[in-house]
């Protein structure tokens, strides 16, 4: 790290923390009060506009359901096979980590990583409740709590959009990934630099 | 991100825009408009060796 891009990593530093807490925050409400209102989408009707298969929606568990809040379907392109390991990145209340265990099935193994440790149980009780396979771990993106070359497939929802260091975020899941692994996620970019007032606006990074 | 992608050493990078995107209050909606936000579906590969 050069000595600019080190002054400017310890000046974002205190930001990132409020962000990261926040980020929590928010996303265990959505888990909570799923009723509630929010800037984005969510719930049956978010996953129904992504094209998430009504069969899925009806038979996870609905708790599972009503606290998704991804931007899109990574299913749409993962092309599971039974009996691989998947990494789904920021899992939140578990829906995208059951319907890859379907997929997978009982050969194959669901590893969540997510920053609220309430939220890895939570996704833990929904995927019990449905009878398939998925331990989930706390950690953060940047620094993945997994092996090198341990997973074939990862997927992931809405999430690293959420990240300061996207970076290191796409180097982490290069490291985790076997040779020959792939990835598919969806998640929000923009054509234009955000303005400062929304980088240091939590709440608007947050969602 | 197709560039971190890229820069990381994945192969075969693919990007489509998510259809049917968008924020729910309509403040948000006009604000990412504005910025060009988009969600996408990115796709990729570990080369093998």
């Amino acid at each position: 790290m050069t000595d600019l891009a080190r002054v400017h990593a310890e000046e974002q530093a205190p930001l990132e923390g409020v962000i990261k807490g926040e980020v929590m925050r928010m996303y265990q409400e959505v888990a909570e009060h799923p009723d509630g209102e929010f800037h984005f989408y969510h719930g049956r009707q978010a996953a129904e506009m992504f094209g998430y298969e009504r069969a899925w929606l009806d038979r996870a568990p609905p708790g599972a359901v009503a606290s998704f809040a991804g931007v899109g379907n990574p299913h749409l392109r993962s092309r599971l096979q039974p009996g691989e390991v998947v990494l789904d990145l920021g899992s939140g209340a578990g829906l995208d980590s059951i319907i890859a265990a379907w997929q997978v099935g009982p050969t194959g193994r669901v590893i969540g990583v997510d920053l609220n440790p309430t939220m890895c149980r939570k996704a833990e009780a929904h995927a019990a409740a449905e009878g398939v396979r998925m331990a989930c771990h706390e950690g953060r993106m940047e620094d993945i709590p997994l092996p090198d070359a341990s997973v074939d497939v990862v997927i992931s929802n809405g999430v690293i959009n959420l990240s300061f260091r996207k970076r290191t975020v796409i180097r982490e899941l290069f490291r985790v990934l076997k040779p020959g692994g792939r990835l598919s996620i969806t998640d929000i970019v923009s054509a234009k630099q955000l303005s400062q007032s929304i980088v240091n606006d939590p709440k608007l990074w947050a969602s | 991100m197709f560039g971190l992608l890229e820069s990381a050493g994945f192969t075969r990078v693919r990007s489509t825009i998510v259809p049917g995107f968008a924020f729910r209050k309509e403040s948000t909606r006009d604000a990412a408009e504005s910025y060009g936000v988009k969600a996408v579906l990115l796709t990729a590969e570990k080369p093998a060796t």
